[in-house]
């Protein structure tokens, strides 16, 4: 009797802490709790007493031989040597998992140098505590219990295992010494993806709750390439809406809490990042924030803490999670968003706002170059592809072209004559088009709709790693980077650090063939009746060869071979209509407009000269 | 020349703000229009498919009926240069006299 009581009790208490811990789930404990000891020179204190009410005090280190010690600015050799490691080296991914604090926290890009140079060191994606800009990320434990000791940034771990490979996961244990066996199962696949499992075994005789994190920490700003044109910086998807944040949003301790259900939380650079991805059907409490006085010291950090995992003494809990360190290759993004079902994940390449036109631009000319082999050639295609279902509007339009420039002198003799009687005028007009039956051109369409052409294309080339790097014939090495062979280096014939104001004037070879066929073109153009408006056209060509110079190869060429393939067609129209071409016409049309009303052009044009006192 | 104009002085802009406004938002409309023709129409020579062709049209539409209705009377002409329409010689319609001009 008294033994059956005695179990009843027990059951029904048991009920009323499930019950208790149901309506009241406890205190969820974020990875970096204490502001304190952030601003010591420890990594991250995720385990420093989470739970406890009375913070450390600071600088205080959160645990023995805290990584207070650890020097800064090593060369990545002597950092990585700080620490047990196991190793990896898959076709795309070269580096080490750290045993000391369980940190994946040296992950380098096989096949990406840092410079064109091949000899170059590969792209670091992720670097170690020591190192000038440690970049790390952390799989671990937090407790209410704060008498709990978990595995913390000194914690070593470790693994029967020396390597990591495809297939081939390792597993690191720690042992926190009052019961409880934390296990990590770490394993990569072919592209950029950690799989992470962590788990507790609680070998006391009470159940515990343990909440999972995982965190990423930056430790200072990076440069950025060009955040005026795409994103960098910290960002995710939360609740299938993607965010993106500045790192000057989270300066002066600033931080940002989202609850969420799937999605990812990263840091991103203009080529590849790194991020977490939570179990894509558990609810997790993101935090994005950074820690630090000014950008180059700051600690920004992203990290999510799942749902408390109840463990039966004797009982095993685990959670599980990803890790993304690497390229942001479209199809690998694309990829991973399908067969692993990560929400949106192909947003973390930014496409901006016209990702509808952008991506399959991107898709048609990567699926050329799987068939060339060169990036350079592809647009080339492309560019006939696209004027090719413009030829016949375009036909059109230069026959058009053709016939007003015959047109023009009697027009301009016709506005002349009747100037000041405009009913006349219109009357005599109305009759000149009837009787030459001139074929309206195509209108502006046509040439808007190649607008958003030119625009994915200048994003493409900006944005996609699949364009970095990429060779065209002679000399452009890398399609996505300003021509080379410029006006101040004697087109590559010395070497010379060209100083930043001359920059503006340092015009590629390629700029200049693109500003020579604009200047072609025009010649086959009507020159237009307004003489200003024909006096500041004569110089567009010189000044789109100076604004162009700055952009991707790539672009550039696209223009140029673009024009050289509209000047083909629109040469061979008018010799076919026997519109006058080059010198003739533009002469014609000029001794109209002269005729016409002696323009006030040198006036129009000359800017005033500024008096010099 | 509208009536307005030329059979009285114009009244002082200061007792008259919103006759100020209208032409100052002429004046801003032209000057927007102008520096479209020195720069982006460059690549639209000869595309247009009426006479005057679209900017100029603009610009007359809105020096003869003002920004609000040559404004309008502008873009409705851009709405017409599509391939679906003739084309051809397309003057401005002029002012015409009203009963407010007396």
């Amino acid at each position: 009797m008294d033994q059956k009581n005695f179990i009843v009790a027990i059951v029904l208490s048991v009920l009323i802490i499930m019950g208790w811990q149901y309506a009241f789930p406890p205190a969820k404990h974020p990875p970096v709790e204490q502001t304190a000891t952030q601003t010591t020179a420890q990594p991250n204190a995720p385990t420093t007493a989470p739970g406890s009410s009375t913070p450390m005090p600071p600088g205080a280190p959160a645990a023995p031989g805290a990584a207070a010690a650890v020097p800064t600015g090593l060369p990545l050799d002597q950092a990585l040597a700080q620490s047990p490691r196991i190793t990896f080296s898959t076709p795309e991914l070269l580096g080490s998992i750290s045993l000391k604090g369980s940190r994946i926290d040296d992950v380098q890009l096989a096949k990406h140098r840092q410079e064109l140079d091949p000899t170059s060191p590969p792209v670091d994606v992720l670097t170690p505590l020591g190192t000038a800009h440690p970049y790390y990320a952390e799989f671990g434990w937090s407790a209410s219990d704060a008498a709990l000791k978990m595995p913390g940034p000194d914690s070593v771990w470790t693994s029967e295992q020396k390597t990591l490979a495809p297939g081939k996961p390792v597993h690191m244990t720690w042992d926190n010494g009052q019961g409880l066996i934390f296990g990590l199962d770490v394993g990569i696949d072919e592209q950029f993806m950690f799989d992470v499992k962590q788990s507790v075994e609680n070998k006391t005789d009470k159940p515990v709750t343990l909440f999972p994190w995982a965190l990423i920490v930056r430790h200072g700003e990076p440069k950025a390439e060009g955040t005026y044109v795409l994103h960098e910086g910290p960002y995710g998807v939360f609740n299938g809406s993607l965010k993106e944040f500045g790192y000057k949003d989270f300066k002066d301790n600033k931080q940002q809490k989202i609850e969420s259900t799937g999605g990812w939380v990263g840091i991103t650079d203009k080529y590849w990042m790194a991020a977490l991805i939570p179990d894509q059907k558990a609810k997790v409490d993101v935090t994005l924030k950074g820690t630090g006085p000014t950008p180059e010291t700051t600690k920004y950090q992203v990290d999510y803490v799942g749902n408390g995992v109840a463990i039966a003494a004797g009982a095993t809990g685990s959670t599980e999670g990803r890790l993304f360190a690497g390229a942001k290759i479209v199809r690998v993004m694309d990829a991973y968003r399908d067969k692993l079902g990560i929400d949106h994940f192909d947003l973390t390449i930014d496409w901006g706002w016209f990702w509808f036109f952008t991506k399959p631009l991107f898709w048609l000319l990567e699926w050329l170059y799987a068939h060339i082999g060169n990036f350079g050639v592809s647009i080339l295609i492309l560019t006939v592809i696209v004027k090719a279902l413009f030829f016949p509007l375009a036909n059109k339009s230069y026959a058009a072209m053709s016939k007003m420039k015959r047109l023009q002198p009697e027009m301009e003799k016709l506005k002349q004559r009747y100037g000041e009687d405009r009913t006349k005028l219109n009357q005599e007009m109305m009759q000149l088009y009837r009787r030459e039956k001139v074929n309206p051109a195509a209108g502006c369409l046509p040439i808007m709709l190649q607008i958003p052409v030119f625009f994915a294309l200048y994003k493409v080339l900006y944005t996609t790693i699949e364009m970095r790097h990429q060779p065209f014939f002679g000399w452009i090495h890398d399609l996505s980077a300003p021509d080379p062979l410029t006006v101040f280096t004697g087109f590559g014939l010395f070497h010379w650090q060209v100083p930043e104001f001359l920059h503006f004037f340092n015009i590629g070879l390629w700029p200049l063939v693109m500003g020579v066929t604009m200047f072609l073109q025009q010649k086959l153009n009507p020159a237009p009746t307004d003489p200003v408006q024909a006096r500041v056209f004569q110089f567009l060509p010189i000044m789109f060869t100076f604004m162009m110079a700055p952009f991707s190869a790539g672009l550039v060429i696209y223009w140029a071979w673009s024009n050289t393939l509209s000047i083909a067609q629109q040469y061979f129209i008018m010799k076919k209509h026997g519109a006058p071409i080059g010198k003739k016409g533009a002469a014609a049309a000029v001794v109209a407009t002269t005729d016409a009303a002696p323009p006030p052009e040198k006036k129009a044009i000359k800017p005033p000269k500024p008096k010099k006192s | 020349m509208t009536c307005n104009g030329s059979l009285a002085p114009r009244p002082l802009n200061r007792q008259f703000p919103a006759g100020m406004i209208s032409r100052l938002s002429s004046w801003a409309l032209r000057g927007a229009i102008r520096s479209y023709q020195l720069t982006l129409a460059y690549f639209f020579v000869g595309a247009c498919r009426y006479e005057p062709s679209c900017s100029a049209y603009a610009v007359e539409a809105v020096s003869e009926h003002g920004a609000l209705k040559g404004g309008l009377l502008a873009a409705r002409r851009i709405c017409r240069c599509n391939p679906f329409r003739d084309g051809g010689y397309d003057p401005v319609p002029r002012a015409r006299p009203t009963l407010i001009c007396r």
